[in-house]
């Protein structure tokens, strides 16, 4: 059985350009395009009704962080409890960002600047839970973790780094519960570290082709790998064997996300289409082609109290966020 | 078969100072007579050739090019039927089962051309194939595809660069320098001139299609005539341009794309309503300057302005190139915006174009990683241009897509997918005549 997703809202033009990220906090949706600005916009939960004035504009812009990355911003990620987030431009430079407690209004907490040249081009980024460590992949596929409290001149502590075998590690994630990294790169390699331990417990075989989005499942049970193999890979991260595979889209996935309870996987491709897939069928569930533009970005909206619904939200070279939400069924 | 069939051959070949006897000579000692009788057969079924080899056949098949400069023939001619007669000579000896196939080229003593009064020693190097390293059987492939090039030039009466001989196959010649010197033994082996081989140095700008130039002497150079493209005159040259046809002009990077848009289906489309100019690579001002008349509307060309295309590969050279063309070449800043195009408009390759061979084993083989040069160049172009223009610029858009994807394309992709190129001109020149 499939499920219904209605687009329930769009924001046009977003971003003047190609929006290349999104990160989701419980209240808020982050964007990150080839501009230098980081747009904010609340998203807060509520139903939508568009019978209501206040539901016009469901999803407000809040704030600007105005010329963040002078040569535009290509990955985004905030930490699970929403308080810390972290970018990095094309230029290498890497931002940290602190939300306030009462207010949610997001402050520079400080940069790593771009070290010497011999230290590679930063790329992917990711979070843990509450925001502490960030680690960063390279253009030459190393993988380094820095202690954000330590932040400070442009630099911060390195507490870990990872080698792997030079590939540009092109998606990276930490596991909810903190315990693994997990990296994906051009090549198709697949790592999966532990952090405890800082070394490394997996190499997955399987993509062969550039990998584009590694995902851990809430649980930290299982990792989705997918990129330009059009596949999506399912591992189980203690045994690191490789458990499903999805196949349906038609052309390179350029991101993954999973839902709060890991039941359902999303998927974003360079053709612009969206997928949702069920774990416990091991089958795609629903596609929405939104348009023929490249989908940088697919992120599910944390589930709240008051939205009954699953959400999500896609995000790419047509500039525009588009919402969904589940349909109802009854 | 006896002695005066080859006395006659000599006679024929002039050429004394190389010609051995072939009766005598060390390659023939071991001659068996079957291969004799082989031999004479298939010199004597082709009468009416001028060959101009000596030909042995022993247990390999050798040949020897000769010189040819008394002959009568025409030089073209003569080369071309010398060329014809080594590659019935190598088929035969592939009928009948030869273990081996050799040539035989004179090899230039390096020297500087007023050292020439002691040049009587002539150097000759036998290639043969397989041969006893795989460099010599490269080395016969070579020789043997150059042949085969130069054949098809003069049997057509096409000019080649020496440049589109590397082209026609790069992953076999792996340098441009080999392409020049074996072409130069070539030539010297046949004892005649690299022109007579149809083959000159690479000339920069091509232009093809539907316009006609006159020159100030009021002669007029027709450019539709003829899809191999004429060398771009020199602006200084002109008097005007007959435009009347002209609806676009279509700047491509690479000749390799300029000649096969030229011999496909869509050449009945460029020869009517278009123009199509390569500069082979970063342009020369030569082109840019012709671009420019071109495209610029004033009495010489008869105040036309039609659309330009540019269609370049999309990694970051390509890029650097549709820029040189739009807004000018940073060596030549001083030149100021006289020779820019600012509307010249950006068909492709673009990121959007990865799309169409994705799908096709063939065509992903033509996307490429990017390597740490694409990177650093394409990251000091954003800068560049983020510095210098408004955000949501195209071109600064590619280049982030382009870093984001990883990938860069080369224009042959397009020949992956079937009519790929037409396709791509078709669906623009239609917006365009809407």
């Amino acid at each position: 059985m499939s499920k219904q997703y209605l687009q329930t809202h769009t924001i046009t033009n977003a971003q003047p350009t190609d929006v290349f990220a999104l990160a989701v906090t419980p209240t808020q949706v982050l964007s990150a395009s080839g501009s230098s600005s980081i747009k904010v916009f609340a998203t807060k939960g509520q139903v939508i009704n568009a019978d209501l004035a206040e539901d016009e504009n469901p999803y407000p812009l809040v704030q600007i962080l105005e010329k963040a990355h002078a040569l535009g911003c290509h990955h985004l990620c905030a930490s699970i409890d929403g308080r810390t987030a972290a970018s990095v431009g094309f230029a290498g430079e890497v931002k940290v960002w602190e939300s306030g407690p009462e207010d949610g209004i997001w402050k520079e907490k400080g940069t790593i600047l771009v070290e010497d040249k011999k230290a590679g081009e930063r790329w992917a980024l990711a979070l843990s839970e509450n925001g502490r460590y960030l680690a960063c992949t390279t253009h030459d596929g190393r993988i380094n973790v820095y202690d954000t409290t330590t932040l400070a001149d442009g630099s911060a502590d390195q507490v870990s780094r990872f080698e792997t075998k030079g590939s540009i590690g092109t998606a990276i994630d930490i596991s909810p519960n903190g315990e693994m990294t997990a990296s994906g790169h051009q090549n198709g390699a697949i790592y999966i570290f532990n952090n405890g331990a800082s070394r490394l417990t997996h190499s997955l075989s399987g993509l062969i082709k550039a990998v584009r989005s590694v995902k851990f499942s809430p649980a930290n049970k299982y990792l989705a790998a997918a990129g330009d193999a059009r596949i999506i890979s399912l591992y189980d991260t203690q045994s690191g064997e490789q458990i499903a595979n999805f196949t349906g889209h038609g052309s390179w996935i350029m991101s993954l996300d999973w839902n709060w309870s890991g039941e359902l996987l999303l998927s974003g491709g360079y053709d612009g289409k969206v997928k949702v897939w069920s774990i416990e069928r091991r089958e795609c569930v629903a596609t929405q082609t939104e348009s023929d533009k490249c989908l940088w970005a697919v992120k599910w909206l944390p589930r709240t109290a008051a939205a009954r619904n699953e959400m999500f939200v896609t995000a790419g070279a047509a500039r525009t966020l588009a919402f969904y939400r589940e349909a109802s069924g009854t | 078969m006896d002695n005066a069939d080859f006395d006659d051959l000599d006679h024929l070949l002039g050429g004394d100072e190389m010609l051995y006897d072939p009766f005598e000579g060390p390659l023939t000692s071991s001659m068996p007579p079957e291969s004799n009788e082989y031999q004479s057969m298939s010199l004597t079924s082709n009468p009416g050739e001028p060959i101009g080899l000596a030909v042995d056949i022993s247990n390999e098949l050798t040949r020897q090019l000769c010189s040819s400069e008394r002959l009568s023939f025409g030089p073209k001619t003569d080369v071309k039927a010398k060329i014809e007669a080594i590659f019935d000579e190598m088929l035969d000896a592939l009928l009948h089962k030869q273990d081996q196939l050799s040539l035989t080229l004179k090899v230039r003593r390096r020297q500087r051309a007023q050292q020439h009064s002691t040049a009587n020693e002539v150097r000759e190097k036998q290639i043969t194939f397989p041969g006893k390293t795989p460099e010599e059987a490269w080395r016969f492939s070579v020789v043997v595809r150059i042949l085969e090039l130069v054949h098809v030039a003069l049997r057509d009466d096409v000019v080649l660069s020496k440049r589109d001989i590397y082209y026609r196959d790069p992953a076999l010649f792996g340098s441009q320098a080999y392409v020049d010197r074996y072409i130069d033994d070539i030539a010297y082996t046949f004892g005649t001139t690299r022109s007579a081989l149809n083959i000159t140095a690479a000339a920069k700008g091509l232009i093809v299609g539907a316009a006609v130039f006159c020159r100030k002497d009021g002669s007029l150079i027709e450019v539709r005539n003829d899809n191999r493209g004429v060398l771009v005159p020199p602006l200084a040259d002109l008097l005007s341009a007959d435009l009347t046809n002209v609806k676009w002009v279509l700047v491509v990077e690479k000749e390799a794309t300029f000649r096969s848009i030229a011999s496909s289906p869509f050449w009945k489309v460029l020869s009517s309503r278009g123009i199509a100019i390569t500069a082979k690579g970063y342009p020369d001002i030569a082109s840019r300057d012709l671009l420019n008349f071109l495209v610029t509307p004033t009495i010489r060309n008869g105040f036309a302005s039609p659309t330009v295309y540019g269609l370049m590969d999309f990694d970051p050279d390509g890029i650097a190139i549709m820029s040189t063309y739009r807004e000018g070449s940073i060596a030549l800043a001083h030149e100021g915006e006289t020779l820019c195009v600012p509307q010249m408009k950006w068909l492709g390759l673009r990121s959007e174009h990865i799309l169409l061979v994705q799908d096709t084993t063939h065509g992903s083989q033509g996307l490429l990683r990017l390597t740490d040069r694409d990177r650093k160049k394409a990251r000091e172009m954003l800068q560049d241009y983020l510095a210098s223009s408004a955000t949501g610029d195209e071109i600064a858009s590619e280049l982030q897509r382009m870093l984001m994807l990883n990938v860069k394309a080369e224009l042959q992709l397009l020949d992956a997918i079937p009519n790929g190129i037409e396709r791509l001109l078709e669906t623009a020149v239609a917006v365009n005549e809407a």
